[in-house]
């Protein structure tokens, strides 16, 4: 599979490390098409995996005759049913998103690039494996949203988006993820990056929670710029906010072991409310290449 | 509150402010950074200054309390009244230093005499500011300026200031004050200078109690800078040494010393005596004020010997009281004429009486005649008296005219005269002695005979002139002494108004008159009003002490004065036997004054029959003597005077409020209240470096 316009985030010299490597799901999942993922469906069409006896409501079809014949009992056989799986990538783009980028108008160095960059690879990866995915964008509200899908046009479309993301002055993105999960038809895997600087973070993780119990399964790419961990050195700086915060002078010096010790309590804080409910949660540094990133995900998902 | 040096007021403020001031103009312009994670920075600032706001707010009030403290302790603050006197105040200003030399001057506290302390706070005063003159009155006795005008010769003041010492002599207040008021009374109408008088002294009470200020001039600014402390130091002194040579004993002399503690509580006195080369030692507690020691001592020698009298084992304040010199005349036993008409066999008569009282230690048989001779009323004459230092009249009958006069002349010229006033024609020899001495001899009572019919018997005495002689050498025992005395006979009296009732020393319960003593010129006239025959007098204890008490009374009357004090002015009549002022020399007490130079103690002259010592401003204590022919025919004691011994000081308040006579007045005291105070720069020191370690504590206690 190839795309026609490639998109600037997507080097393909750099993935052909990863051409052997597929993104797979630790649960079964629901496909509208068949696929190389485990489905919830154990129909009588996939690879054999048991039996079990036989009850009245069960299809006479699977009755394994042979086993009836030769033993007197009633038999069923299971089979597993394949399928493809449906991913939506949910990238924040809120304003917080642009940190990186020196103050810069373009992206560049921000998180948002990195996350550009990892969302193109995924979704790559994603569609090269006969998979859908889809993409919502989420800021004060669901900015855009993408259905999952799986043929080219689609994935150049979904590429085009990811490459012309920009950020919004927003603190909010739990609405967006509610709108997210009623417009979605089908349950699948959901990828949400994010840096999870927002104002609404247990209603973040309460609309996640609402994705759990539809059987979603829920992976947290939690996005951290190296230059978040801890501020810079220097005697005066006027920090000013990216999302319409207003701006703040101090001597970094005079807060710099507070500042560390609110953001490793968010970022655990971030980390805790994922595993609680469930979720896969990863902590991504913008310092690491994507790509390296990109590989351990997907080499620990494959197990 | 002002401050001794201002500029470090401002200094201080500007000091405090610098911290702020170059926060502001050094502080670093902040580097624009957006940030994502800006609700941790609010977190963080939020949390950081709810504890070292507080940290920040006392590091800041700690730094810039030291550095005000700093500042007002090197500005000085100085409170309370401010001295009318000082540097501080410019323009054309008169201002004379009076400087008290007298003899408590030399008084000692924490070792430093106060006149050391003087010199150095009056020095203080006079030192060149353009538009000032000044001078010194060093006020002793004799107050003297050191120039007779005020002037701008400082380093003459000063260099006549370094050689002041301490003289024994005391203070003459009123006419110190009078020289500084000369200097400082206006020279013109136009005269409009600031007048300044500074009096550096121990404000004794003694010598400040009566000092008159009202006559500055009344536009002077008067201060007043004691050197002593509070609490008056302690001292023991002796404040009087003499020595009675008892006529009637020879050499036999009465020692008396007043011994004074100034001290709160009794001390243990030890006096030493020396006269000639016999020495005396005298103890004992003196309580709290004047304490009299005395004790009799026999000398070997006649004539005039000089005497010390010394504390042993004092350590005091002022050492130049410890000792006092005096002098003593001894002279041979008198010589008694007892007149009178009775028989020297007729035993008992009032005669014998007296003649056992006179010469008591004459032994039964002995030749009286050396000592006490009678003579016979019709037998009086200028030759027969002669020999006598005393004339004893008793019975002696209706006197003659002549006697009479002869009587009243030698009285006159100094011969004492006893007469025991026994028959009732005394009354009459009595009252033509009275007029022969025309005027001369004023007795406070007039004696007469008693009225017909009254019996002078049972007579007691109701009233005691206890404190004087003869009775005072009772003491205490006095009424013990003369309670069962019964007198009879004697005459009736009344009372002549011209006469000194104080000559009154005893009187009968009947109101006359028992015992008159009356001077006479350069004699003196006792009369006892009794008949001792008929009295028990004679019979008693008293009789014998209180006879010689008399005639030694009597006696002393001739006595020349034979002490004075540093500093006054001496007219001293020599005793008629020293002749004439020819051929007299004056002899001082150090060794080297034995030919000293002309007029140096004084100045001898004839004054009628005796000759007469002037010296205007005997200047060193000490005995003196004056000889003819290296023989010492009168001697003098000079001493230091004995108000200066008692140190205690006289309080500001009393200067201020009843002695300053209208004038501005401030009055330095040494640790007073409302007194100008400039110590308190030590607190502000001590309470800056407090500071300095508190903000440290504080860096430390909030160390993260």
């Amino acid at each position: 599979m190839s795309t026609a316009v490639q998109s600037r985030f997507l080097d393909m010299r750099a993935l052909v490390a990863l051409e052997h490597m597929r993104f797979t799901t630790r649960h079964r999942i629901e496909g509208a098409y068949s696929g190389r993922h485990q489905s919830r469906q154990q129909g009588g069409a996939g690879e054999f995996v048991d039996f079990r006896e036989y009850y009245g409501s069960d299809d006479l079809r699977r009755l394994d005759w042979k086993v009836l014949g030769r033993t007197g009992k009633a038999f069923v056989r299971l089979h597993q049913d394949e399928t493809n799986l449906v991913c939506t990538l949910a990238l924040d783009a809120t304003g917080s998103m642009l940190f990186g980028s020196g103050g810069r108008r373009s992206t560049r160095g921000s998180k948002l690039e990195y996350v550009q960059y990892l969302a193109t690879a995924l979704s790559h990866v994603i569609s090269r494996g006969q998979d859908q995915v889809g993409l919502a964008v989420l800021d004060g509200g669901l900015r855009e949203m993408l259905p999952p899908g799986g043929t080219p046009m689609h994935v150049t479309r979904l590429q085009e988006i990811i490459e012309n993301l920009d950020t919004r002055p927003a603190t909010r993105i739990a609405g967006g993820l509610r709108d997210l999960f009623e417009r979605s038809r089908r349950r699948g895997v959901l990828l949400l990056l994010s840096d999870f600087l927002v104002d609404d973070l247990d209603e973040v993780f309460a609309a996640v929670r609402l994705f759990r119990h539809g059987n979603w399964e829920v992976i947290v790419l939690h996005v951290i710029h190296p230059d978040e961990e801890r501020l810079p050195e220097g005697t005066a700086y006027r920090f000013e906010g990216l999302e319409d915060e207003g701006r703040v002078d101090c001597s970094p010096a005079e807060i710099r072991s507070r500042y560390r010790q609110l953001f490793e309590s968010h970022t655990a804080m971030v980390r805790q409310y994922a595993l609680a409910d469930g979720c896969d949660y990863r902590r991504v540094s913008t310092a690491i290449p994507y790509l390296r990133v990109l590989h351990g995900f997907l080499v620990e998902r494959t197990g | 509150m002002t401050f001794l040096h201002p500029w470090a007021v401002w200094l201080g403020i500007a000091a405090a402010a610098a911290p702020v001031v170059i926060h502001l103009l050094t502080r670093p312009r902040p580097v624009r950074l957006p940030i994502s994670t800006l609700r941790f920075v609010r977190e963080a600032i939020r949390q950081r200054r709810a504890r070292s706001r507080l940290r920040d707010l006392l590091v800041l009030a700690l730094r810039t309390a030291a550095v005000l403290l700093l500042a007002m302790a090197i500005a000085r603050p100085q409170w309370g009244e401010k001295p009318l006197v000082s540097d501080d105040e410019g323009g054309q200003a008169v201002r004379v230093v009076l400087l008290d030399l007298s003899q408590s001057m030399a008084a000692t506290s924490r070792s430093v005499e106060a006149i050391e302390r003087a010199r150095t706070l009056a020095a203080g005063y006079l030192r060149y500011r353009p538009g000032l003159q000044a001078n010194l009155v060093l006020a002793g006795a004799t107050p003297r300026p050191v120039f007779d005008g005020p002037s701008t010769n400082f380093e003459a003041l000063r260099e006549e200031l370094a050689r002041c010492r301490a003289l024994p002599e005391r203070i003459d207040v009123n006419r110190a004050l009078g020289v500084a008021s000369e200097m400082l009374v206006p020279q013109s109408e136009n005269d409009n200078r600031r007048r300044e008088l500074v009096v550096v002294s121990d404000f004794q009470r003694s010598n400040w109690a009566a000092a008159d200020f009202a006559q500055l001039p009344e536009d002077t600014q008067i201060q007043l800078e004691p050197v002593t402390a509070d609490e008056a130091p302690a001292n023991l002194a002796i404040l009087r040494a003499d020595a009675r040579a008892r006529s009637a004993r020879g050499r036999r002399v009465q020692i008396e010393v007043d011994v004074g503690n100034f001290t709160p509580g009794a001390r243990q006195a030890v006096v030493e005596v020396a006269v000639g080369e016999a020495t005396l030692r005298l103890k004992a507690t003196c309580p709290p004020g004047k304490t009299t020691l005395s004790d009799e001592i026999e000398l070997r020698d006649l004539g005039w010997q000089p005497g010390r009298a010394s504390l042993v084992g004092v350590d005091d304040a002022l050492r130049a009281d410890d000792s006092r010199a005096f002098v003593v005349c001894t002279r041979p036993r008198p010589v008694y004429a007892l007149v009178t008409r009775q028989k020297a066999d007729e035993r008992p008569s009032s005669s014998h009486y007296l003649e056992c009282a006179l010469v008591p230690d004459r032994r039964l048989g002995d030749d009286a005649s050396a000592e006490l001779f009678r003579v016979d009323p019709e037998d009086l004459s200028h030759s027969v008296l002669a020999p006598a230092d005393m004339i004893v009249l008793d019975h002696p009958g209706k006197l003659s005219e002549e006697g009479v006069k002869l009587l009243a002349g030698l009285l006159r010229r100094g011969r004492p005269i006893l007469y025991v006033a026994g028959e009732l024609i005394d009354a009459v020899n009595l009252k033509r002695l009275s007029d022969a001495a025309a005027g001369g001899l004023k007795m406070p009572v007039e004696f007469t005979p008693p009225p017909a019919g009254q019996l002078r018997r049972g007579l007691f005495l109701a009233s005691v002139r206890a404190e004087r002689p003869p009775f005072s050498v009772f003491g205490d025992g006095l009424q013990t002494a003369t309670a069962g005395l019964r007198f009879a006979g004697g005459l009736s009296s009344r009372r002549n108004d011209g006469g000194l009732q104080d000559d009154l020393l005893a009187a009968y319960n009947d109101g006359s008159a028992c015992l008159v003593m009356t001077a006479s010129d350069a004699g003196a006239l006792a009369v006892v009003n009794a008949d001792l025959a008929a009295s028990n007098l004679p019979q008693s204890e008293a009789f014998v002490p209180l006879v010689e008490e008399l005639t030694d009374q009597l006696l002393s009357r001739r006595r020349e004065k034979s002490n004075a004090t540093c500093g006054e002015q001496l007219d001293a009549t020599l005793p008629v036997e020293a002749g004439a002022a020819e051929g007299l020399t004056i002899v001082g007490p150090g060794p080297d004054d034995a030919d000293p130079t002309p007029d140096r103690f004084g100045r001898l002259s004839d004054e009628g029959a005796a000759a007469v010592w002037h010296w205007p401003a005997p200047d060193r204590p000490g005995v003196y003597q004056v000889r003819r022919e290296g023989k010492p025919v009168f001697a003098m004691a000079l001493n230091v005077p004995a108000e200066e011994s008692e140190l205690e000081s006289l309080p500001g308040e009393v200067f201020t409020e009843r002695l300053a006579g209208g004038r501005k007045m401030y009055f330095h005291g040494t640790a007073g209240e409302g007194d100008r105070r400039d110590d308190a720069w030590k607190w502000f020191a001590v309470v800056c470096v407090v500071c300095m370690l508190g903000e440290v504590s504080l860096l430390l206690a909030f160390r993260t």
